[in-house]
C-alpha cells in the first residue's frame, strides 16, 4: 500500500516519527468519530505525512513553528503562570517597584493583601512600569489579548472576503462588478486608517450592546482573562475586533476572486454542473478545497499582521484602554519613560517581533509546502538515495 | 425546405429521435473597450436529430462549433436562439426539479480526463457525487460504486485513490463510471479519446460500444478524428463554421460524400494501406477556415471550394435531401 511506499522511500528523522505519530493519532480519532474514515482516506493521511516530512526538512519553518507554539502556549496558560495580575500596582506597597529595573527584588510587607499579593520578596525579572506593575506579568497577559484578538479576527474577517470572492468570481457579470467596486472602496483607504476610524467610532455603540447583553460581556471577560471589574474596558477590545473584520476582508475577496476565475475554467466544474450538482456544492465542495492552500498561507501570514495592527492601534490610543495588558499599549505607556526605562519598550517590542516573525516564517514555509510545484521539488530532494541505510523499521 | 420539414424528413428516415435540435444558434459576444464589437457565430442555425439508441457522429475541424453544440444540447450554456427537444420537451424551458430530472437522463463525458475530475476527491467521492446531488438512495454505496467500476474495467482497489494516481485511460473510465451512476439515456461524448494514446483509445471506444449495447444508450459522438467517428457512429453530421453541411448514415457519407467540404475532409484522412491510398482520388486541401466572427457571405465554404459558382457567393445553400436519408447543404444539389 501507499503507506509502505512512504516508509521505504523517505529517510525518516526523529521529527518525522513525531509527526507520523501525530497524524496517525489524528486519523485514529477521525476513524473513531466516523467508522471507516481511515480506509477511505488513506491517501489523504499519507499526503499529510508527506507534508510534515517536507515541513520537517525546513529549519526556517521549524523555527517559525516553535515561536508560534511558544506564543500560543503563553497566550493560553500565561494568565495562570503570571506572578501578579496585570493590574496589580506593587508601588502602592513598595516604592522600589516604581519603574524598577529588570531583576529588581521587591519586598512586599504585610498589609498588602488587598492588592491580592502575599507578603514576601519577589524578583521583577523584566522590571516594573510607572504604576509599579510587573512587566513580565503584563507581557504574559498581553499575549492572551493579542491571541484572542487574532483568532477572533481571522475566524470571521477573511471568510467574509472568501465568501464574497467565491460569489464574485463564480457568477461574474454585474454581481462581480458590484462586489469588486465595493471592495475597491475599502481598499482605497489604508487599512490602519480605516481601522482607526472604526475603532474610534464603534466603542460607544458596543458598550451599550454589552450592557444590554451581559452574557456576551462575561464571555469576552473570560476570553481575555480580565477582572470582572474591567467590564467597561471590554468595548474597546471588541470594537478593535470588529474594526479589523471590516478592514480584513477586501484583500481576501480579491485573492479568492482571482483564484476562482482560473479554477472555474477547469472542466471538472462544468462536469459537476452537467451532473446536476448545485451551485453551492460546486463552490464549497469543489472550488473552495482546491484554492484552500493559498488561503491558508495568507491566513498564517496575516496572523502576524493582525497582531501587529492590533498593537499599532493600541499604541495609537484607539485600541485597548488601560489597565488592560496589551503589547501596543505597554509600549505606548512606556515610551514616555524612554530611554531611561528602556525595558518598558524593549521587552513588549521583542514579544511582538518574535511572534510576528514566527508567523511569517511559518507562513513562508507553508507556502512552499502547499504549492504543488515547490512541494514536488522538496519531496524529490527528500527521497532516499538508493542503497543508503536500512529501511525505517516498522512501528 | 424549412427546419420543421427537415426535422420531419430526418425523423422519417433516421427513426424516432431522442434529441431534436431546431435552428440552434449561439453567438458569443466579442467585447471591445466600451461595447460589443461583434459576435463569434459558434453555432449558427443547426437542425438535426439524434435517433434513439443510435450514435450520431458530429465531425468537423477545430473551432467549427461541435463542442458548443454539445454543450448547448445539455444546457451547459444558454443558446442565443433555437430549441432543443429532449424526449419531446424543450430543455431551455425546464426549471428546478424538471431540469434536474433532465440532467439525470442526459450526461456528458468530457474531452480531457486530466481536467474533468476534481483532483481533491477520491474515486469513491467522484462517482458518488451525482448520486448525492440528485439525492438518490443507494443501499450500499460502496458496493454500488464497485459495481460501476467493474462495469468500466476498474476494480475495488481503485476505490479510495485520487485521480492523479491514474493514467489518462483509467481516468476516462472513471469519468464514464460517474456518468453511468445516474443511469442516463443519452450521453454526449465530447472527443472522449482525443487526449489518449491510440491503443487506449481503442479500449475506451470498445467499452463505450459495449455499454451502449448493454444499456441501450444514445450517443452524440463529437470528434475530429474521422476514423474514430466511422467506427463509432450510425449517422454522421459534418459541421463547417457553425453550420451542418452534410448529414446521413455513416457508411453512405463515408463511401459517397456529396459536399465538397466533406470530400476534402475525407481526403485528408490518412489511409493505412499504401496501395489503397494510391487509388484514392486526390482532393487538394485549400486554405484555412475563415474567422467565425465575420463568415463569408453566401456559402461559407465558397472561398475554399473548387466548384464555387456565382450563386455560392451570394446566397446561402439550404440543407436539402439529396438522396434518401442523405442531406447536404450545397448549391450543386439544391434547386436554385
Amino acid at each position: 500500500m501507499a503507506t509502505k511506499e512512504a516508509e521505504e522511500v523517505y529517510e525518516k528523522k526523529v521529527l518525522d516519527r513525531v509527526s507520523d505519530a501525530f497524524v496517525d493519532a489524528l486519523a485514529n480519532l477521525f476513524d473513531k468519530i466516523r467508522p471507516g474514515w481511515k480506509v477511505r482516506n488513506q491517501a489523504r493521511v499519507d499526503e499529510w505525512k508527506l507534508m510534515f516530512y517536507a515541513f520537517n526538512r525546513s529549519p526556517i519553518g521549524i523555527a517559525g513553528a516553535v515561536l508560534v507554539a511558544i506564543f500560543i502556549i503563553i497566550a493560553i496558560i500565561g494568565p495562570w503562570i503570571a506572578p501578579f495580575s496585570y493590574g496589580t500596582s506593587l508601588a502602592l506597597c513598595n516604592q522600589t517597584a516604581y519603574l524598577a529595573h529588570p531583576g529588581t527584588v521587591v519586598k512586599i510587607p504585610k498589609g498588602c493583601e488587598a492588592l491580592g499579593v502575599k507578603p514576601g520578596t519577589y524578583r521583577l525579572i523584566l522590571g516594573g512600569d510607572s504604576f509599579g506593575r510587573d512587566l513580565f506579568s503584563r507581557i504574559l497577559y498581553g499575549a492572551r489579548t493579542s491571541f484572542v484578538v487574532m483568532i477572533l479576527v481571522l475566524l470571521v474577517g477573511p471568510w467574509i472576503g472568501v465568501a464574497l470572492g467565491l460569489i464574485s468570481g463564480y457568477y461574474g457579470g454585474a454581481v462581480d462588478e458590484t462586489i469588486m467596486r465595493i471592495t475597491d472602496m475599502f481598499l482605497v483607504f489604508p487599512g490602519l486608517i480605516l481601522a482607526i476610524a472604526f475603532s474610534a467610532v464603534l466603542p460607544s455603540r458596543i458598550s451599550i450592546f454589552l450592557k444590554d447583553h451581559p452574557w456576551v460581556g462575561s464571555f469576552f471577560l473570560h476570553l481575555f482573562a480580565l477582572h470582572p471589574t474591567e467590564r467597561g474596558a471590554l468595548a474597546s477590545l471588541v470594537s478593535v475586533i470588529i474594526a479589523l473584520w471590516i478592514v480584513w476582508w477586501p484583500g481576501y475577496a480579491r485573492l479568492v476572486r482571482g483564484m476562482v476565475l482560473s479554477e472555474k475554467e477547469n472542466t471538472y466544474v462544468e462536469a459537476a454542473r452537467a451532473l446536476g450538482v448545485s451551485t453551492t456544492s460546486i463552490l464549497f465542495r469543489h472550488i473552495l478545497p482546491n484554492i484552500l492552500g493559498p488561503i491558508l498561507v495568507y491566513l498564517s501570514l496575516d496572523s502576524g499582521g493582525v497582531i501587529l495592527t492590533e498593537a499599532g492601534l493600541s499604541f495609537l490610543g484607539v485600541g485597548a484602554v488601560p489597565p488592560i495588558a496589551d503589547w501596543g499599549r505597554i509600549i505606548y505607556d512606556g515610551s514616555q519613560y524612554f530611554p531611561s526605562a528602556w525595558w518598558l519598550v524593549f521587552f513588549p517590542g521583542l514579544a511582538i517581533l518574535l511572534t510576528v516573525l514566527g508567523f511569517n516564517l511559518l507562513g513562508d514555509t507553508l507556502r512552499d509546502i502547499l504549492d504543488p510545484r515547490t512541494r514536488r521539488s522538496i519531496e524529490f530532494r527528500l527521497k532516499k538515495k538508493p542503497k543508503t541505510k536500512e529501511e525505517g523499521e516498522e512501528k | 425546405m424549412n427546419s420543421k420539414e427537415l426535422i420531419n424528413y430526418m425523423k422519417s428516415t433516421f427513426g424516432e429521435p431522442m434529441v431534436e435540435v431546431v435552428d440552434l444558434k449561439k453567438y458569443f459576444p466579442v467585447k471591445g473597450v466600451f461595447r460589443t464589437i461583434g459576435y463569434v457565430r459558434a453555432v449558427d442555425g443547426v437542425s438535426f436529430i439524434v435517433p434513439k439508441g443510435k450514435t450520431l457522429g458530429l465531425v468537423g475541424e477545430s473551432g467549427c462549433g461541435k463542442t458548443t453544440t454539445g454543450r448547448l444540447i445539455l444546457r451547459l450554456i444558454e443558446p442565443t436562439s433555437g430549441h432543443v427537444y429532449f424526449d419531446g420537451k424543450d430543455i431551455f424551458k425546464l426549471k428546478g426539479k424538471k431540469l434536474l430530472e433532465f440532467r439525470r437522463k442526459a450526461q456528458m463525458v468530457f474531452q480531457d480526463p486530466y481536467m474533468s475530475l476534481d483532483p481533491r476527491m477520491t474515486v469513491f467521492d467522484i462517482i458518488m457525487e451525482p448520486i448525492r446531488a440528485h439525492k438518490i438512495k443507494v443501499e450500499d454505496p460502496q458496493k454500488f460504486v464497485v459495481n460501476l467500476l467493474y462495469e468500466v474495467g476498474l476494480n475495488e482497489t481503485h476505490l479510495y485513490r485520487y485521480p492523479h494516481e491514474f493514467s489518462g485511460g483509467q481516468r476516462q473510465r472513471i469519468a464514464v463510471a460517474r456518468v453511468l451512476a445516474l443511469e442516463p439515456e443519452f450521453i454526449v461524448l465530447d472527443e472522449p479519446t482525443s487526449a489518449l494514446d491510440v491503443s487506449v483509445q481503442a479500449q475506451i471506444l470498445n467499452m463505450l460500444k459495449d455499454l451502449q449495447a448493454k444499456r441501450g444508450l444514445t450517443y452524440l459522438f463529437i470528434s475530429h478524428d474521422l476514423g474514430v467517428v466511422r467506427y463509432m457512429s450510425d449517422y454522421i453530421a459534418v459541421m463547417y463554421l457553425g453550420k451542418i453541411v452534410e448529414m446521413g448514415p455513416a457508411e453512405e457519407v463515408f463511401e459517397k460524400p456529396l459536399h465538397p467540404y466533406t470530400k476534402m475532409l475525407f481526403a485528408s484522412m490518412p489511409v493505412p494501406d499504401p496501395f489503397e491510398a494510391k487509388k484514392k482520388p486526390k482532393v487538394e486541401v485549400i486554405g484555412e477556415p475563415p474567422s467565425p466572427i465575420n463568415p463569408p457571405p453566401g456559402c461559407r465554404f465558397h472561398p475554399r471550394c473548387q466548384y464555387a459558382m456565382d450563386i455560392c457567393r451570394k446566397k446561402e445553400p439550404p440543407l436539402v435531401m439529396a438522396e434518401k436519408g442523405h442531406f447536404v447543404a450545397c448549391w450543386l444539389y439544391a434547386k436554385k
